[in-house]
């Protein structure tokens, strides 16, 4: 049903394109996306395997209905446990109050920092695997569905950003599901479980006029037990702080790209206890945190055509999960990675990287804090390629 | 519903701070030329995009969702669309 509709919106934009009809209208309609696939071979205590994964595909339907009106959708489509699966990851309707305020409704992603909402795209991200904390499984929010508010002004030479939204936000799970999860957030529901939104926004600053550097402040609060439950005074604060640093640096005739982000999560249990599978209840204090560090350098100045598109990236990263929760599982990630652009928005990667704490990792380079018990470091060494379209 | 109140009165304080910001122009941005914002702006976070990808209408539309994405203002994303449509 999603290929049809793609297929049959790329078939609409083509006809509004080849000059058939002389007068253009003042909607537009554009398809735009990314995919990525590459090869993995992963070792865990001198066990390899080895796969050709990925495969995903990501489609983004954007229509611009007037200069005020705008609305856009992402897809992706992937395979997970041998099943391909279509799953949405925005779906939002911007309509443009004035220069300076856009609202925003629908299903969108999160300014949560910017990894989620700006980064993690896989011809954007540096390396084919993701940071510690982030991603679907991560301790950030991604996207849930509300409104929000945001838009950009100078003040003098200093630019500002903000977005400011409200949400159903995430839920605490209790452990009746997964037993070894009680007290984990999950995020990214459809469905509220209790009255209580979250509220959240973002702050950025660009001191310099050249945009070069950008500094931003997160923060979302609200209620995330289940209305009626013995956690629906439970309350989850998060916050993050992202650093960006982008410029061309003509004394070693590259683009120097840093960023940064750290994430906090705090959630107040008030108390609440959860069961143990013995039956013996237990609580602990429920703070998490995890934060990535990259550098990427690309000597984008000089004249030759094949080492001007070389693109050297690393990447730290660390997750601190709490002490007493049944998924304590502190892990850290360092990341290496060689990018050959063919485009500007097709790259191939070459990357390595080693991760130490005892769990392995899915094929999106995601943690999964439910491996309690493997083996304490894995190393994965990859080859991706990343288009954008 | 305290919690309401004040969500509310921070909406009505962005709007009464973009009233005010209405009146005043950037002369950091107004002295800049849009390829010079596609410059700046892009390699935040994506490498430059080349401005033969896309057609005029395609960059409009384009434009439009790196406005959002991006939080770039009205008058940058304006420069930087009549660049690309020049240039492409």
């Amino acid at each position: 049903m999603i290929i049809a509709i793609i297929f049959i919106a790329a078939a609409f934009s083509l006809s509004a394109e080849d000059g058939t009809d002389s007068k253009p209208g003042v909607s537009k309609f554009m398809l735009r996306g990314y995919s990525h696939s590459g090869f993995e071979s992963v070792t865990v205590d001198k066990d390899t395997e080895t796969n050709f994964v990925g495969g995903s595909i990501n489609p983004i339907l954007m229509y611009k209905q007037s200069d005020r009106l705008f609305f856009e959708a992402e897809f992706e489509g992937a395979f997970e446990d041998g099943a391909f699966e279509w799953t949405l990851e925005f779906a939002d309707i911007s309509y443009v109050i004035n220069d300076y305020v856009t609202l925003r409704v629908g299903q969108f992603l999160l300014p949560f920092g910017t990894f989620g909402e700006k980064l993690h795209p896989a011809w954007i991200n540096k390396l084919a695997t993701k940071p510690l904390g982030f991603g679907h499984d991560g301790i950030a929010p991604t996207n849930d569905i509300g409104v929000e508010l945001r838009g950009a002004f100078y003040l003098g030479s200093v630019k500002l950003n903000y977005q400011a939204y409200a949400i159903n936000g995430p839920q605490l799970k209790d452990g009746s599901v997964e037993l070894d999860e009680a007290g984990m957030l999950n995020f990214g529901y459809t469905e509220d479980n209790n009255s209580n939104k979250a509220f959240g926004g973002r702050i950025g600053i660009f001191p310099f006029s050249n945009s070069s550097m950008e500094i931003g402040f997160s923060g979302q609060t609200g209620n995330v037990g289940a209305e009626g439950s013995d956690y629906e005074d439970v309350t989850a604060t998060l916050y993050a702080v992202d650093f960006s640093y982008v410029k061309s640096i003509k004394a070693i005739k590259s683009l120097i790209d840093i960023k940064a982000q750290y994430n906090g999560s705090s959630i107040d249990l008030g108390g609440a206890t959860f069961a143990k599978e013995d039956g013996d209840l237990y609580t602990f204090n429920n703070e998490t945190s995890s934060y990535y560090a990259q550098i990427a350098i690309r000597p984008s100045l000089i004249k030759n055509k094949f080492f001007k598109n070389l693109e050297l990236a690393g990447r730290w990263s660390e997750i601190f999960t709490p002490d007493g929760a049944l998924w304590k599982n502190d892990k850290r990630r360092a990341s290496i990675g060689l990018n050959y652009w063919l485009d500007w928005k097709t790259a191939i990667k070459v990357g390595y990287s080693v991760t130490e704490g005892g769990s392995l990792v899915d094929d999106h380079g995601d943690a999964d804090p439910n491996d309690l018990g493997l083996p304490p470091q894995n190393n994965q060494f990859y080859i991706h390629w990343a288009m954008g379209f | 519903m305290k919690k309401s109140i004040i969500y509310v009165a921070i909406i009505i304080s962005i709007l009464a701070l973009t009233a005010l910001l209405n009146s005043c122009q950037s002369p950091a941005v107004s002295a800049k030329l849009g390829v010079q914002i596609w410059g700046e702006n892009c390699l935040r976070c994506h490498n430059s995009a080349d401005p033969a990808t896309f057609s005029d209408v395609e960059w409009d539309v384009a434009a439009m969702h790196m406005r959002l994405r991006a939080n770039l203002t009205a008058e940058e994303t304006e420069k930087v669309v009549k660049f690309l449509q020049s240039a492409n």
